[in-house]
């Protein structure tokens, strides 16, 4: 049983982009306002590039450029991406995002793939090295523009992400416990994404399978490693706090078009995004596998979908 | 109080609450229009003729055809004209009917039924009058309602439905208030027809004050008045089936397949109408309501009066309109207000007109799964239906959508689901009866080609096997020819050493 929410599509967009707030807010505090251009230079691109595309399609531009869909995939890329990073990576990142992620499938709600997932994977595979440097400390406004358009040397303000740090240590012998895995910006970025998360569930926008079966398959596999041999698996604690965790398991693994339907459906493909991510966090060339485990995730919806029916009436 | 439900549903605030539910009665109209098509079977035959002069009750259209009812007039007059009218029906198409011009007096025909000692009377007696006094399902499907009684033969549970089914209809709990004595009365006779061991009338729990008069005219012990959470699309019979009984009637079943026999409260009451007096079905009660309305009621109208006739009574506002018949959830809107009340016209909503929210994209975010009150997934079947892929579409079990329009209510890009499913099940039937047409023609095609090949071969066999047989029979001969020529030369000898020796 259910009361309507009596949200429509765009407020629901609005609402989301709204919850990402606290998280987008913890990521200013610690990166400063290069956060802030990033999501700037997204949206802008985001509408640009949507409206030029709906236009070559001949379909309304105004009404599809207020549902806030491409906005809300600009944002997700946004903030998944450095706060440091030049100008065009994010320009890009969009671009692709919205063209080859989304119009090109015929707009919101026929793309199988997440479109900030696929811009996100297309930057990570083309630019490496722009994608993995991370600020160090806070920028101001003027700081940050000169970083972010290429106007100083970025070197005496990045560094690498605490889950990359910890992968290359451990490439070079070094055992956890000799290792500061912790990192309190990136904790505190988890937390505001897991407040924005859960005010998504109390509005009923999105369901709670997701995010809680998300959690629950990094929990069973980062648990399993750590059980396996603690000196060279972070421990599941670590998983949850470190990287686009709580993002994807309550913004990103949730986009409902590219996402099961089912509640059944829902609960195995957040399972297996979870399990996806722990293992290329873990086994794979990268040092987070939100992108990946969502993109390969998204492939086998049509799949779930079908044989996770729920049982029909009388039947 | 009962807990238990079926899944899904919506729950829907009465858009147009009133303190008091009345019936208030309608003046006669000065005409009625009688429609000849009901919701299921032939269209009646007329049996008057313009000029004719008819009585309240008098029977003035009948039919042969088992699933449909005769039709009376519902007042006395003169029948004016049996043409081409304006018909409540989503089709928005012209149908026939009979009209009759009435005279003021409202006279009406004699009729005596089973009487109020009605446990004398045996079934078929009070079948045939359910028959033969008009009554069809009055909650909005119109299903004859003699058709749902004949032939039970193992029938446990007769439910009642008084759940109003849909928010702002009020007709059911009026009736329920103000006539508690025909209701139980009618449930008995029910209980005779069906053989069932106990009766349940399902009442939804903001009718308070229906519960409170039915109970006081309830003395059955095997009768019992059972409130239910007021959800939308409880009134289904499968659901309120579901909720009352905890069985489900299997897909593509009756509810008598389980032993249950559903009737709505108001066709109950025109049942104790037909069976006690044998009193045709002339009147129903009606809700006005609506954001266009000011004092939503109910009035009891003749039926074939137009949706004007009491419209007007109810003081409309003076803005633009847009009228529905039925619910505000499966109802039909109704362009033309002439349109005359029938059997299943439990309301009519007059609201304001209003611009419809702009469709959009389908985001899949799954509300209209939570919603479906039979769990299916409407927005695979949204997807399928789209792209009129009506096989794959019947694989997530299109038929047994109820097109209840939960799913549309709870849509947040306001796409209109039930109407995308309806029309696929109709291009479903279209297909498969072409499917079928195309699959008897190549058989057909198939079957000949077949046959040509077989008369070939089993020709060519015919004809070796003769040609074999010749063979056989020329070399018969031959022996033959062998052993005359034989015989022959012996005879020759013979005669020729005769000869010599003569």
């Amino acid at each position: 049983m259910m009361h309507s929410n009596a949200l429509n599509t765009n407020q629901i967009m609005r609402q989301v982009i709204y919850a990402l707030g606290l998280g987008v807010g913890a990521a200013y505090v610690f990166f400063g306002w290069g956060v802030v251009v990033q999501i700037t230079l997204a949206m802008v691109t985001a509408v640009v590039v949507e409206s030029a595309f709906l236009s070559l399609r001949k379909r309304p531009v105004k009404a599809s450029i207020s549902d806030g869909s491409a906005v809300l995939s600009a944002v997700l890329l946004a903030i998944s991406i450095p706060s440091i990073a030049p100008w065009w990576v994010v320009v890009l990142g969009v671009a692709f995002a919205i063209i080859f992620g989304k119009q090109l499938y015929g707009g919101l709600g026929n793309n199988p793939f997440n479109p900030a997932m696929l811009g996100y994977a297309f930057l990570l595979v083309s630019y490496p090295l722009q994608m993995t440097t991370w600020a160090g400390e806070f920028l101001n406004l003027s700081q940050a523009i000169d970083v972010i358009f290429n106007l100083s040397s970025i070197d005496a303000l990045s560094g690498a992400t605490q889950l990359d740090a910890v992968k290359t240590q451990l490439a070079l012998g070094k055992i956890i416990s000799e290792l500061d895995v912790n990192s309190i910006s990136q904790a505190w970025i988890n937390v505001g994404f897991l407040l924005g998360g859960l005010y998504l569930i109390a509005r009923r926008i999105i369901t709670w399978h997701i995010p809680v079966a998300f959690i629950a398959g990094m929990v069973v596999v980062s648990s399993m490693l750590y059980f396996v041999d603690e000196q060279i698996y972070l421990p599941m604690q670590n998983h949850l706090m470190l990287g686009a965790t709580m993002l994807a398991a309550f913004f990103i693994a949730t986009d409902p078009v590219s996402a099961s339907t089912t509640p059944k459906g829902r609960l195995i493909y957040g399972f297996l995004i979870g399990v996806l991510v722990v293992v290329i966090r873990v086994f794979g060339g990268y040092p987070d596998g939100v992108a990946f485990a969502v993109l390969l995730m998204n492939m086998t919806v049509p799949l779930i979908d079908y044989y996770t029916q729920p049982k029909v009436f009388g039947k | 109080m009962l807990n238990r439900s079926f899944n899904g549903g919506v729950v829907i605030d009465n858009p147009h609450p009133v303190d008091t539910v009345e019936i208030i009665p309608a003046p006669l109209p000065d005409k009625v229009v009688l429609p000849l098509q009901q919701r299921i079977g032939d269209e009646a035959i007329p049996c008057v003729e313009v000029g004719d002069h008819v009585l309240t009750g008098q029977m003035v259209a009948k039919t042969e055809d088992h699933f449909s009812v005769p039709i009376h007039a519902s007042i006395s007059g003169t029948v004016v004209t049996i043409d081409d009218q304006f018909v409540p029906h989503k089709s928005g198409l012209k149908s026939k009917c009979i009209t009759i011009e009435s005279d003021g007096k409202d006279q009406w025909i004699k009729h005596t039924g089973c009487g109020t000692d009605f446990l004398h009377c045996d079934k078929t007696t009070m079948i045939e009058y359910i028959q033969a006094s008009g009554i069809v399902g009055m909650g909005g499907a119109g299903f004859p309602a003699h058709a749902k009684l004949e032939g039970i033969q193992d029938c446990h549970t007769l439910i009642i439905n008084g759940t109003e089914c849909e928010p702002g209809i009020m007709c059911d709990y009026a009736l329920m208030q103000h006539h508690p004595r025909e209701v139980i009365r009618g449930v008995e006779i029910l209980l005779h027809i069906c053989g069932a061991q106990r009766a349940i009338i399902a009442v939804e729990d903001d009718k308070q004050e229906a519960i409170n008069s039915l109970l006081m005219y309830c003395h059955n012990d095997r009768i019992s008045i059972v409130k239910i959470p007021t959800k939308y699309t409880s009134g289904a019979e499968k659901l309120l089936v579901k909720a009352l009984l905890d069985i489900e009637i299997p897909s593509g079943g009756f509810a008598i397949d389980i032993g249950v026999v559903c009737q709505n409260v108001a066709t109950t009451k025109a049942i104790f109408d037909a069976v006690i007096d044998n009193k045709p079905l002339v009147s129903r009660i009606v809700t006005v309501t609506g954001s266009g309305i000011e004092s939503p009621n109910n009035y009891e109208v003749r039926l074939g009066a137009s949706f004007e006739h009491i419209v007007s009574m109810a003081s409309p506002n003076t803005n633009q309109h847009d009228v529905r018949m039925g619910g505000m959830m499966m109802g039909v809107d109704v362009e033309d207000t002439t349109a005359p009340i029938c059997k299943i016209t439990n309301c009519i909503f007059v609201n304001d007109a209003v611009e419809k929210p702009k469709t959009q994209e389908c985001i899949r975010c799954g509300q209209c799964n939570q919603a479906c009150p039979v769990d299916l997934l409407p927005q695979q079947l949204y997807w399928y239906a789209k792209s009129e892929n009506t096989d794959k579409a019947m694989d997530y079990n299109l038929a047994d959508c109820i097109e209840c329009r939960c799913c549309d209510y709870v849509c947040p890009s306001h796409i209109p689901l039930a109407e995308y499913f309806s029309f696929a099940k109709a291009l479903h039937r279209k297909t498969t009866e072409e499917q079928y047409r195309t699959d008897v023609a190549r058989e057909r095609f198939e079957f000949r080609e077949y046959r040509l090949e077989r008369n070939k071969t089993e020709r060519a066999k015919m004809m070796a096997a003769k040609k074999e047989e010749l063979k056989k029979k020329m070399a018969n001969d031959k022996a033959q020819k062998d052993k005359i020529a034989a015989a022959m030369a012996r005879v020759k000898k013979t005669k020729k050493a005769k000869n010599d020796a003569q």
